[in-house]
């Protein structure tokens, strides 16, 4: 082998790995059941149903964790209304160029019940994300947030 | 007479098999090496994406934000030619609008425009797509084989010597130090 050739070998590797196609997957885990759809604002309307009962919710994705990518947010199908989707770290990793795309995750919905200081907390750190100014003592009643755990999702453009 | 027949040198072959399988295993070692070191360090620096974002003041007077000629007013504003995927309300004064890659956010109060443009970062995203095992599938087999290689090449380490630079001589110092050295952080930190 000459030198030459493992040239060419290492600049095939190097492109091969800087090329992000591989990463464009859009079915993550077993994909979504599309029969079982349920619009965001009905699921999140009575909640304690799809506790334990699977649907598959539909949105834009308007959000995604950018260091992970283990949590997306969805747009209702109501205005101003989101519904993130939560995964433990590693099992689905959602990449950042999916903002904009339409996901379908099928999975069941979790609450989380929050106590006063724990929901300014959670206000705060959303407006600090959202970059809006917020101011905790307009907040009096703690609230509960809900989050989609999903079993398989499907992201078309 | 006795003819002694020739058997097999376990030490030359241990010894060709750590150096041929080290040679295998250099690109692996080296995805989850470099991958190793940039997600540690993950909250510090995002390796997956590069994410710039660019602020531009401009009047929103009496300009209809969801009408379509809004949308082709304002790419012409920034200056961009950008197709619009996705449009969403974040609350009744931030709008955004969502292209290939990147997001324009409209804050009606304030009159800024945010475009926030994302580029996965060259070779780090990809191997750390290989680390975090987002590709699933035959590389969860073939990782599995190279987790095998390299209990293979940690065993195989301690017969590549023989005398007084063996392991099993004073060089085990070193052997018993990089195991005590995990399990003294499990010992600190777990309990």
């Amino acid at each position: 082998m000459n030198l030459l050739f493992l040239k060419k070998i290492m600049f095939l590797i190097i492109l091969i790995f800087s090329c992000d196609s591989f990463a464009k997957s859009t079915i993550f885990g077993d994909g979504a059941d599309v029969s079982k759809k349920v619009k965001i604002s009905e699921m999140l309307n009575s909640p304690e149903k799809y506790k334990n009962e699977a649907a598959t919710i539909t949105g834009s994705i308007v959000k995604v964790c950018k260091k992970r990518g283990c949590w997306m947010e969805l747009a209702s199908d109501k205005k101003y209304q989101t519904l993130t989707i939560k995964v433990p770290d590693g099992k689905m990793v959602f990449p950042m160029s999916a903002m904009g795309k339409t996901a379908f995750a099928t999975g069941t919905l979790n609450s989380m019940k929050l106590n006063l200081a724990k929901t300014r907390d959670y206000l705060a750190h959303k407006a600090k994300e959202n970059q809006t100014e917020f101011d905790p003592s307009t907040i009096t009643q703690a609230m509960t947030v809900y989050r989609f755990s999903p079993i398989g999702v499907t992201i078309v453009d | 007479m006795l003819i002694k027949k020739p058997g097999i040198n376990w030490f030359k072959l241990n010894r060709a098999l750590h150096r041929d399988i080290g040679y295998f295993c250099i690109g692996m070692t080296l995805v989850f090496a470099i991958s190793g070191i940039a997600l540690n360090h993950i909250n510090d620096w995002n390796s997956n994406y590069s994410v710039t974002q660019k602020s531009y003041n401009i009047s929103l007077v009496s300009k209809d934000i969801e009408s379509k000629e809004f949308e082709s007013w304002l790419l012409n504003e920034l200056k961009i030619s950008i197709g619009i995927k996705a449009r969403f309300w974040q609350d009744s004064n931030i709008y955004k609008l969502f292209y290939e890659n990147g997001s324009i956010t409209i804050n009606k109060n304030l009159e800024t425009v945010i475009v926030e443009q994302i580029k996965p970062r060259f070779l780090l995203r990809s191997l750390n797509f290989l680390h975090l095992n987002e590709a699933k599938k035959a590389w969860v087999y073939f990782s599995d084989f190279y987790a095998l290689m390299l209990i293979f090449l940690s065993i195989s380490a301690l017969f590549m010597v023989k005398g007084k630079y063996s392991a099993f001589k004073h060089r085990g110092c070193l052997v018993l130090l990089g195991l005590a050295t995990p399990a003294g952080f499990v010992i600190f930190y777990a309990s």
